[in-house]
């Protein structure tokens, strides 16, 4: 193969691109559809569901303040603290529920593996920046929002090459 | 004048005919690493690699978590390539427990392992390409790559520090339509992976640069002690996928691929060439794994090891990994020691560069297939 023609062949290759449909996702405009509502976790099998590990969400009707995510975060991130809150529930007698720094959260979901009480499970909600430190840390109040999302772009592959939307 | 000077730092009369260049820690060609050289003009006289800028302790703590806890901080060596560093992990502790592991998890282990090798080589082929001034190759294979990131986030939940593979199993199962989603894919891509051949791999520009550069004959790639693709690129057929199959690696269909020039060419060609290869096992395992079943086994909630050790190796990205793991009646491991391919490679970075051209360093030390990260651990 001569270097001309090697050159030559390059060349076009990269020419044939410009004909391909760009792959960028345009991400605040267009945000990646994802599996399910988010990683869940059965502990009767013991086996997790399929999901993104974004933001928690915390089930106040079923968290019985076990502190078990709390100790499976020891070790790993440390991000999870028992706190005090203002509610009644019969289950939670101590009245404590966890709250997540997530300056400090791994997102491994290790924590939703050890929760035996369907009470803490992950979302789709990945978006948490914030100007300040404090802001980043999570009360049980605020992990019990449900997250709005609109997510809806999915990889498309056409004879033109794969895209996103 | 004459004042004390720090040690490890030497001045230079200006009629010296040897000058010491430090490259790195901070330079963007070496990584977080520093590589003493010694040039005589525009030839490498001496190198001697300093390693150890990212040390983080690794081993140590793995000592006061317990066999759970440990496995997200024990993939931060490699963040690209997870699912591999955790595997002969999740293997020696599942030996030291006594836990079977159920059919369908080897499998789907199996998929996320050669996903995660292809997200590795895709990643280190485009820093290969920006380091030999070939701006199409960072670009062409970081796009791509995220074919395989998508795969895995939908797998696992998470884009690049999966912590996927646990001792027991994986943590969830294969999402619906996962297979029909990854065979599309992987045919994608292996129709793209061929078009990098006229625009990299065959470019006499490329091959200029790299042919005969960094030579390892067969004999010293044994001698040196080097594994993964640098020792096939040699010449020497051994791949722990092969010779000693984990999980179920023994039922599928590839071939290994060696490579006998020994040249930076051919140690950057080997990895590419694996990239079919894995795409052929993902295809395979998915047509051979068991459509049902569960995919962890279910560990009481503090386990522990008796008094025993082993030893588990895979292949990861950069060549043969292992994990002795030392257990004493406890929660957690007495002793964890992590062997990596990187640090076995680079002992041969002053043999191959001694006698070359200074700028002919960044094509010699990134064929080595070396993550400055995982070697320091």
């Amino acid at each position: 193969m001569s270097t001309a023609g090697g050159i030559i062949r390059a060349l076009n290759s990269g020419i044939k691109h410009l004909a391909i449909r760009r792959f960028t996702l345009r991400y605040p405009e267009q945000k990646l559809k994802f599996v399910g509502d988010g990683f869940q976790f059965n502990p009767e099998t013991g086996v997790g569901i399929a999901g993104l590990r974004g933001r928690h969400i915390l089930y106040h009707e079923h968290c019985t303040g076990c502190q078990l995510c709390s100790v499976a975060c020891e070790g790993i991130a440390e991000a999870i603290g028992m706190v005090k809150v203002n509610e009644t529930w019969k289950q939670n007698k101590k009245a404590i529920m966890p709250q997540i720094d997530y300056g400090k959260c791994v997102f491994c979901g290790l924590c939703v593996d050890a929760c035996p009480f369907y009470a803490l499970y992950m979302t789709n909600d990945y978006e948490l920046s914030s100007f300040t430190k404090s802001a980043l840390i999570y009360t049980p109040a605020q992990l019990a929002i449900k997250p709005k999302i609109s997510q809806d772009v999915e990889i498309k592959i056409d004879d033109r090459g794969a895209t996103h939307g | 004048m004459t004042t004390q000077l720090p040690p490890g730092i030497q001045l230079e009369k200006i009629d010296d005919r040897i000058m010491t260049l430090n490259v790195g820690p901070q330079h963007p060609g070496s990584g977080h690493m520093r590589l003493i050289i010694k040039v005589d003009g525009d030839y490498i006289v001496s190198c001697d690699p300093d390693p150890g800028y990212v040390h983080r302790g690794e081993e140590k703590m793995a000592e006061y978590r317990n066999y759970i806890q440990n496995v997200p901080h024990l993939e931060r060596p490699v963040i690209h390539d997870s699912s591999n560093i955790l595997y002969p992990y999740c293997l020696a502790v599942e030996e030291l427990l006594g836990i079977e592991v159920p059919e369908r998890a080897k499998y789907v282990r199996v998929i996320a392992a050669e996903l995660n090798r292809c997200i590795y080589t895709l990643y280190w082929l485009a820093i290969y390409g920006i380091f030999l001034g070939h701006s199409t190759m960072f670009m062409w294979p970081a796009g791509d790559r995220e074919l395989f990131i998508d795969l895995l986030e939908a797998m696992s939940g998470a884009r690049v520090t999966h912590a996927y593979l646990v001792p027991g199993g994986v943590r969830n199962d294969l999402p619906a339509n996962f297979e029909e989603r990854c065979l599309r894919q992987v045919d994608y891509f292996e129709k793209r992976l061929k078009e990098y051949q006229a625009v990299f791999y065959k470019n006499p520009i490329l091959i200029s640069r790299t042919e005969g550069t960094g030579i390892l004959s067969r004999t010293d790639a044994i001698r040196l002690g080097t594994t993964g693709s640098v020792l096939r690129a040699s010449g020497v057929n051994f791949d722990i996928r092969k010779k000693e199959p984990y999980d179920v690696y023994e039922n599928l269909d590839f071939e290994t691929v060696v490579m006998k020039e020994g040249d930076s060419y051919a140690r950057s060609y080997v990895p590419y060439l694996e990239m079919f290869e894995s795409c052929r096992i993902i295809r395979d395992a998915i047509r051979k794994m068991p459509k049902s079943g569960s995919v962890r086994t279910k560990l009481k909630p503090n386990p522990k090891g008796g008094n025993e050790e082993v030893y588990k190796r895979v292949e990861s990205g950069r060549g043969a990994l292992g994990y002795y793991v030392v257990s004493n009646n406890r929660p957690e491991p007495y002793r964890v020691k992590i062997s990596v391919g990187s640090f076995r490679n680079l002992i041969c970075m002053p043999y191959l560069l001694k006698g070359e051209l200074l700028g002919n360093m960044p094509a010699v030390y990134w064929s080595l297939n070396y993550w400055p990260v995982e070697a320091d651990r």
